[in-house]
């Protein structure tokens, strides 16, 4: 009646309260990320912190973490995945198979760019197609994900069993090692930098471009300003300091362009929106005129594709395809979502959240065998890290 | 009745961040009788109930409240406390596990037991006591899930009684009740008034406090407004002291002029799409015209909401019959062709089928039609937001901003989301389903008034409701379910609740 406090002021207030609420849990999650690297960081004396060590942290986590991308979406929208670790270790023998005998036998003699190409081509098709597969069974057929998922890990296990015969395919072959183990010259690493500076302000500008169009009140530009300037360095300061060592690595430059590429997609698209509304209130999706059936197909594939690229990094990464590959990254990958406030009730999660829940997972694994903390102790940490911080997270949520 | 103070409030005082929520509260409740408590939205109602159940403890509000002459002081956050004294809650959303039967139901978390283990027959018989001795008619075996509604109130009232309460609060009990079960629950709560239970009894129709309270309480803003027996008041003298204002009229007087009949359904039957034998439309027939307000009467499980559900391409499968829309026949297999041909349906129940409720008011607006903010793949989330605030203002959502989310938002505020949501996909027909269940009478005057807006721009409203007088106050015409079909339909000139019930009981035929 009287009221029309709303709107008024709403295009300012909720893009400084978007920038401000983010999540408490996000910045939670990066100050534990801090503590723990500080700890470690005296414990080991520095060496934890070292160019080298620094690098190779990143590095451990990227194939995972390549799971954990797809496995928030998977999560929000109520459903499970539990065939993940198996299905990129189904990729890793697939490719390695082609890479040590296939490509010899079907073309002899080709450049070794082509042959490597093309297993990359095998093992994203692999796995979207494994995620076509599993994905029509849970989407249409109405069988729960968590069911199909689980049998997925027999079937595989399985099919690395053929594939593999009980042997260790070697796959570490020039080029293709490149892809879990490379590094870009200290230059390139420069150049991206740049490009990516330059794309953050030119995001900023036409931001507030885009808001003037629509007739919003812009945020103070310093505020934006201070923003940009705050992620560039982070930027430049990460490449500063892997350039140290041997520069950026192949696998993390993969991890990040995938984290950012589905991150838009999520909170960007009918895709992504639909998905965390599906997780959300199903019914209220339904009723929306949303495919429930189609969006949840589209899932699973996209999980298989980065089912498929995990398998390949994976293969690069240690050189070789076993019947071990794989084992237990589903863990691994659901971890990281939970530790990042992925709800697993759904509806809610960020991907980015996810990434630095990998970053502490592989940051806690990293130091502790730094500091030759036995195998077993590992793990017992771990498992109470992760409890003790969904309880955090819970004692969080009660509080806001 | 007597002057024995039973439960005494003296200046509660309740803040959140920002807001008080309950200001310097007094008033007194008298052994042995039925008092209401009104208020709209956002009053203070169910702060006051939540201090009461100890879900806030005692220290987290200011002042006192004397319980049979001692100070009441809840310190644990579970209702279990609250119990022990005495003091029990019947909740507006049931809290029943739907699959156990009515007897474990009663005595979940209190069975009896014997050396570890549950003595059934026991508990089965106490629980058939409880009902006989309270008039309740349920079967204690009976499963819950198979039970209606009004049933599963008993269920829930025997579960509070069975703690041997001497105060029973009910939060809102008949919003989801029709007019036959309301009557029924009267009953019950006079019975239990014979027994001596204290009822305080929250609700947002008014005229039920006429029938049963002996006192009634009205709250606006945190505060008492004024609190007296029963017969100090009468209806317009509640609703000024609910709204602070004169309320000339619950209905407002819209300027419908409806046109052309551009909706049509046609002898429609449809069965239950897992069911194949089981019919759930068993041959409906009307139309609506355009700037109409059609409305649609009928008790609980009459078909209604089935009907429009099934319109809307989301339940049953057509078996006969035809949907015209603009005189052309037209098939919805799901919701995203009805929205495309231009049919909107404002569901039932907001918060389950209605809302993404951890979402924010903005996501919630705009769910329904990303389609129209998506050039290639990507949402232009600018244009987004230009035209939900649009509809916000318009609606008078109130709300601190678009991104609070839309479970921190009153029920008449979350239901305008709800319509501002199927109004931003610019329907010819919008169906709304029981649209003003559980807002108070100043929101929905609001509603009303958007209705009758929406009206008078040529839309074509179909409008389920459970209550006689808001069809009749709202509709230019008005159709009678009975049994999953369609059994009249009057001008509203010549409806009255009666004819509209006796046609709903399946006691007459026109």
């Amino acid at each position: 009646m009287e009221n029309t406090n709303v709107p008024a002021k709403s295009g300012v207030f909720s893009e400084i309260s978007k920038r401000l609420q983010v999540n408490l849990q996000t910045y939670a999650l990066v100050i534990a990320l801090i503590v723990i690297w500080g700890l470690f960081f005296i414990l080991t004396k520095g060496l934890y912190l070292s160019p080298q060590n620094f690098s190779n942290l990143f590095r451990q986590m990227t194939v995972t973490a390549v799971l954990s991308v797809g496995m928030v979406l998977v999560i929000v929208t109520g459903n499970i995945d539990l065939s993940v670790g198996r299905l990129a270790g189904f990729v890793s023998v697939v490719v390695a198979a082609f890479q040590a005998n296939i490509w010899h036998e079907l073309l002899p003699g080709q450049p070794l760019i082509l042959t490597t190409g093309l297993s990359v081509i095998v093992g994203l098709l692999v796995g979207i197609l494994y995620g076509v597969a599993q994905g029509y069974i849970i989407a249409y057929l109405r069988v729960t994900a968590f069911i199909v998922t689980l049998a997925s890990m027999w079937i595989l296990n399985g099919l690395i069993l053929l594939i593999t015969v009980g042997k260790t395919i070697p796959a570490n072959q020039p080029i293709f090692s490149e892809i879990g183990q490379g590094y870009l010259p200290n230059v390139v690493g420069w150049l991206l930098a740049g490009l990516v500076v330059a794309l953050l302000f030119f995001n900023m500008f036409s931001s507030r471009r885009r808001k003037v169009k629509y007739g919003f009140e812009l945020p103070p530009f310093y505020l934006d300003l201070a923003k940009t300037i705050f992620f560039s360095l982070l930027v430049v300061g990460y490449v500063f300091y892997v350039n140290k060592y041997q520069g950026v690595q192949v696998p993390v430059l993969i991890l990040a362009i995938l984290a950012v590429t589905v991150s838009y997609i999520s909170s960007n698209t009918r895709f992504g929106r639909y998905s965390y509304a599906i997780g959300g209130n199903r019914e209220a999706a339904r009723l929306s005129g949303i495919n429930i059936k189609s969006n949840i197909f589209k899932i699973f594939i996209l999980m298989g594709f980065l089912c498929g690229i995990s398998g390949i990094m994976l293969a690069s990464y240690v050189g070789y395809g076993t019947i071990a590959a794989g084992t237990s990254y589903e863990l691994i990958a659901i971890a990281a979502c939970i530790l990042g406030g992925t709800s697993t009730l759904g509806g809610e999660g960020t991907i980015f959240g996810a990434m630095v829940g990998a970053l502490i997972l592989a940051s806690l694994t990293n130091g502790l065998q730094l500091m030759n903390v036995a195998a077993a102790s590992v793990y017992i940490l771990t498992g109470l890290v992760l409890v003790v911080a969904v309880i955090g997270d819970v004692y969080l949520k009660m509080n806001r | 009745m007597s002057d024995d103070i039973i439960l005494e409030f003296k200046n509660v005082t309740k803040k959140f961040p920002g807001i008080t929520a309950l200001n310097d509260v007094s008033f007194q409740i008298r052994r042995g009788e039925i008092h209401g408590i009104c208020g709209e939205n956002g009053a203070g109602k169910s702060t006051l109930m939540k201090i009461l159940s100890g879900v806030y403890p005692w220290g987290t509000y200011e002042g006192q409240i004397l319980y049979e002459g001692q100070e009441l002081k809840l310190e644990s956050s579970s209702i279990q406390q609250a119990t022990e004294e005495g003091i029990a809650i019947v909740y507006q959303e049931l809290t029943l596990v739907p699959s156990m039967t009515v007897g474990e139901n009663i005595f979940l978390g209190r069975e009896p037991v014997e050396n570890g283990v549950i003595n059934w027959d026991r508990l089965y018989a106490e629980t058939g006591q409880l009902l006989e001795k309270y008039n309740l008619e349920v079967r204690p075996q009976e499963t819950v899930k198979h039970l209606g509604v009004g049933k599963m109130q008993m269920t829930e009232i025997a579960k509070a009684l069975s703690e041997n309460a001497k105060v029973l609060i009910l939060d809102e009990p008949t919003s989801a009740l029709a007019e036959a079960e309301i009557e029924k629950l009267m009953g019950i709560l006079r019975g239990l008034k014979e027994h001596g239970v204290t009822i305080i009894y929250i609700s947002h129709r008014l005229n039920e406090f006429f029938q049963i309270a002996d006192s009634i309480t009205v709250l606006r803003d945190g505060k008492v407004i004024t609190s007296q027996p029963t017969k100090n008041f009468n209806m317009e003298s509640v609703v000024r002291n609910m709204v602070g204002r004169e309320m000339t009229e619950r209905f407002p007087k819209g300027n419908r002029n409806p046109g052309d009949v551009i909706f049509e359904v046609e002898d429609l039957h449809a069965v239950d799409p897992d069911d194949k034998n089981n019919e759930i439309i068993k041959g409906v027939t009307f139309n609506v015209r355009k700037g109409e307000i059609f409305g649609i009467a009928g008790l609980m499980g009459s078909g209604r909401t089935e009907l429009v559900t099934t319109i809307f391409g989301e339940y049953g499968k057509i078996t006969k019959g035809k949907i015209k829309l603009e005189g052309k026949e037209i098939i919805i297999p799901n919701s995203h062709e009805a929205l495309l041909q231009g049919i909107s349906l404002v569901p039932e129940d907001r918060k389950r089928y209605g809302l993404v409720l951890n979402q924010s008011i903005l996501k919630n607006i705009s769910l329904a039609n990303l389609d129209r903010f998506a050039s290639f793949f990507r949402i232009d989330g600018f244009k987004e937001l230009k035209e939900s605030i649009h509809f916000a203002q318009s609606l008078v959502i109130k709300a601190p901003n678009l991104e609070a989310p839309a479970d921190s938002l009153s029920g008449g505020n979350q239901q305008k989301v709800v319509i501002s949501k199927w109004l931003m996909s610019q329907p010819k027909v919008l169906i709304m389903d029981d649209p003003t269940r559980g807002i108070d009478v100043g929101t929905k005057y609001e509603i009303y008034k958007i209705m009758n807006d929406l009206a008078e721009k040529g839309i074509a409203i179909i409008m389920i409701s459970s209550d006689l007088e808001e069809v009749l106050g709202m509709s230019d015409r008005i159709m009678v379910m009975h049994e999953d079909h369609s059994v009249g339909t009057f001008d509203t000139a010549d409806a009255t609740q009666e004819k509209i019930m006796a046609l709903a009981a399946g006691v007459a035929t026109t």
